[in-house]
């Protein structure tokens, strides 16, 4: 019975962990686009998928949702919720790199800074690294509803 | 609280947008609901408050600029970096790198007075590089400097004559 309290211990700690991880990294990334949003809706062109009329709402609204999830995310309020919406945005982002990858649209990511060069290659280690916080994040939602 | 995850998800992002919305107007550095991202209407910009982008000053039809360029009448720059410039530039254009802005200004003063006619280009129609260069000359009391809107790549393109540095 002791045995398996630790197990739980261990597994909470890891969870609460992985949560602040994912919510610094959300946090990180919202912070150059808030500063300057007139280069991320540039970004936002370059990546040629979006119509003209939403590239800068786009460019305004999502680096809040980043920052407010990743801050609910780590101080584990509605963390559930947070969770649902982190992880669709790890997945459009990845279908949107992806879709660009495949078609051999030169873009810049625009994820953790500006001005990027070699882009086909930090295209590929950003689809890497999103696959790998999707996990996390998935993994942290699935175990919302075991506790 | 609520308890309803459809309704925590509605308000996590009704939360963000108010904040987007309320940080972008207030933000010095804020952008307008719509940006202005035609390429037949000029170089591409986000229509940020500190814009430099000014559609009114530029040649954006590259015959236009082939004809200017023949002329010979007028000083051209190419604000892009010394290495794109020296694996090719317009013909008759002079190197001025926007990053050494402040080096290169002496040159120019030099090369003329500030009323002549001044063509500035620099990557494409969706770098603000030149306008940020004429801004600049603007504030130096330039009056007379336009930007090339297409920059090098639609000079590449239209299959225009083409100088080069290299051996």
């Amino acid at each position: 019975m002791r045995l398996k309290t630790t197990k739980i211990d261990k597994l909470k700690i890891t969870e609460i962990l992985i949560s602040i991880i994912l919510g610094l990294t959300f946090i990180f990334a919202s912070y150059h686009k808030i500063i300057d949003p007139a280069k991320f809706a540039k970004v936002i062109y370059g990546y040629a998928i979006f119509p003209d009329f939403a590239i800068n709402v786009l460019a305004i609204i999502i680096p809040f949702i980043e920052l407010v999830t990743g801050i609910s995310l780590i101080l584990r309020i509605y963390t559930k919720s947070a969770l649902s919406i982190i992880n669709m945005f790890l997945i459009s982002f990845i279908l949107v790199i992806a879709f660009n990858l495949l078609r051999g649209h030169e873009f810049e990511c625009g994820c953790f800074s500006f001005g990027n060069d070699n882009q086909v290659s930090s295209a590929v280690s950003l689809l890497i690294r999103d696959i790998l916080l999707l996990t996390a994040g998935v993994s942290l939602w699935v175990r919302q509803n075991k506790f | 609280m609520l308890k309803n995850e459809v309704s925590q998800i509605f308000f996590l992002l009704a939360i963000s947008v108010f904040l987007a919305f309320f940080y972008n107007y207030f933000s010095p550095s804020g952008i307008a609901l719509f940006g202005q991202w035609e390429k037949s209407k000029g170089v591409v910009s986000p229509n940020a408050k500190n814009e430099v982008i000014d559609n009114s000053i530029e040649i954006n039809d590259p015959n236009l600029m082939k004809k200017i360029v023949e002329k010979k009448g007028e000083i051209i720059l190419d604000v892009r970096n010394k290495d794109s410039y020296d694996e090719g530039h317009v013909p008759g254009a002079l190197s001025f790198p926007l990053f050494e802005f402040d080096d290169v200004i002496e040159k120019l003063l030099e090369l003329t007075v500030p009323v002549s006619p001044i063509v500035v280009y620099c990557s494409s129609i969706e770098c603000s590089d030149s306008h940020t260069f004429a801004q600049r000359l603007n504030d130096m009391g330039f009056s007379n400097v336009n930007v090339y809107a297409g920059g090098y790549r639609e000079w590449e393109e239209m299959g225009y004559e083409i100088e080069n540095n290299e051996n």
